[in-house]
């Protein structure tokens, strides 16, 4: 990937990590979303829509409310996407490296949310006169700073699992002696393992319970038009 | 008393309502995103004496807050249109305090267990379909559709009911919304969740039964060791260990 290119996919990175608390929660921070503008950078925008689907059934677990500490997707899928438009195809052996570096920078970019809280928490008893004050100034100031570290946070995260996701999956993709099925089984179970769970999680309790069943004989039809 | 149509400063604070968390902390919460997105409608506060009124209004919304950042903008269109009216500080700051239980939990429901999911899902089935871009278009436009219209919708509706905020939240259209909102993401969602099986990646139908089982005995596993660790962290243990086996066959 070219540097230009690589700058983009960290500029891109910065927009879907903004926009998952900052600005604007407008879902560009979703994996589908974000794996496929990460592909789009790298030239091939639904090799990462592919991966950002995974990801979004993982997505699935947690729901961004309030205090709680939740995963950050949007970097990290971004990433994803560009690094599974890189291998060109699917291959599940890449996947599987590139998944697994793409979960751990999720749950990191939930670390480093909390940690820019913290620092946004600091300027604010910094400014705390100017605030009690009624000062608009100091409100304008804590709000672009907020933006300004979350933004830096993002880049950083998406750099971190682009260039540590390519390495471990040309590795794996390398070494790997397994039969190759065994990474797409375990790549579809894991990701659709965690939605289905949550799915039940959600919705599991009457009388939502017989709409989730409905749905699934739905979409079983689905399958079935589709294979057939 | 201020005109209850004209809300000023309208188009200035529904831009800044996108960015209602940009200074989050756990210490005032979406507090100094609340003064934020005020400030351009408290404006008309500082022509009265020296400004001093303006600067008490903007500091008050500017203390804790905390709800779902879309129905946010009911409390901020409420607690401003509290303060133009003159209304006393301590009954301002009260309505902010009653209406962060309330807000959080209708923005949870409707939004965060009800319309993401069912958007998500859609985008999903598309993708199944093999809609290619169109199912990110559609996701997006859909979804935003939603959340645009509720942000304005709820400056709009606080600013026009004051301290009678708590009636625009009964409002039949919002109430209907919250009934049918569960069923359907839940429709949604499981079509989804099986129609995904479509696009296994370069797998048959043995690698797509097989894609299907695990995900059973995955989904299994994840219940069985709750609340001990997420699925995503019991996802990356056994991708992790599967990627070791595939390098040590």
């Amino acid at each position: 990937m070219s540097a230009a290119s690589l700058l983009a996919l960290l500029a891109v990175g910065a927009v879907v990590g903004l926009d998952l608390v900052s600005v604007p929660q407008a879902m560009l921070s979703r994996p589908l979303v974000a794996g496929f503008l990460g592909g789009a950078v790298a030239g091939r925008p639904l090799a990462g829509l592919a991966i950002g689907a995974l990801l979004e059934l993982f997505a699935f677990e947690t729901l961004p409310v309030g205090a709680a500490r939740y995963p950050d997707w949007g970097p990290a899928a971004c990433a994803a996407g560009a690094l599974a438009a890189l291998r060109g195809g699917w291959d599940a052996t890449w996947m599987v490296g590139v998944m697994v570096v793409a979960l751990v920078a999720a749950w990191l970019g939930g670390l480093t949310m909390h940690l820019a809280r913290r620092l946004t928490a600091a300027q604010v008893r910094r400014r705390e006169a100017a605030i009690e004050a009624g000062d608009p100034r100091a409100l304008m100031a804590l709000q672009l700073g907020g933006t300004a570290r979350d933004a830096l946070r993002a880049a950083a995260l998406t750099a971190f699992t682009f260039l540590l996701g390519e390495r471990v999956a040309r590795a794996v993709e390398a070494g790997w002696r397994a039969p190759r099925p065994l990474a797409d089984i375990a790549v579809i179970g894991t990701a659709l393992g965690v939605a289905v769970w949550s799915a039940w999680r959600l919705y599991g309790q009457r009388p939502s319970r017989r709409w989730l069943a409905a749905g699934a004989v739905a979409g079983t039809a689905v399958l079935g038009a589709l294979a057939w | 008393m201020v005109a209850r149509s004209a809300i000023p400063g309208f188009a200035l604070a529904v831009a800044r309502l996108f960015t209602i968390q940009a200074a989050w902390t756990y210490e005032r919460m979406l507090g100094i995103g609340f003064g934020f997105v005020a400030e351009p409608m408290l404006r008309g506060l500082r022509r009265d004496g020296d400004g001093s009124a303006f600067r008490r209004a903007v500091a008050r919304q500017s203390r804790y807050f905390n709800a779902h950042p879309y129905f946010a903008s009911l409390a901020v269109g409420a607690a401003v249109r509290a303060e133009l009216d003159g209304v006393q500080p301590e009954k301002i700051e009260r309505l902010r305090s009653a209406l962060v239980g309330p807000l959080g939990s209708l923005g949870d429901r409707l939004i965060w267990a009800g319309w993401l999911p069912a958007c998500a899902a859609i985008g999903l089935l598309l993708v199944a379909l093999s809609a290619g871009a169109w199912a990110v278009v559609a996701f997006l436009v859909l979804y935003n559709v939603a959340h645009v219209w509720l942000r304005i919708w709820g400056l709009k509706a606080g600013w026009r009911s004051g301290v009678s905020v708590a009636g625009a939240l009964a409002t039949p259209g919002l109430q209907r919304a919250l009934e049918i909102v569960a069923p359907v993401a839940a429709f949604l969602v499981g079509a989804a969740l099986v129609s995904v099986l479509a696009w296994v990646p370069a797998g048959g139908r043995w690698e797509t039964l097989a894609g299907a089982a695990a995900a059973l005995l995955f989904a299994g596993l994840v219940r069985a060791i709750q609340p001990r660790a997420t699925g995503m962290v019991v996802a990356g243990g056994v991708l992790a260990a599967v990627l070791a086996v595939g390098v040590l066959w």
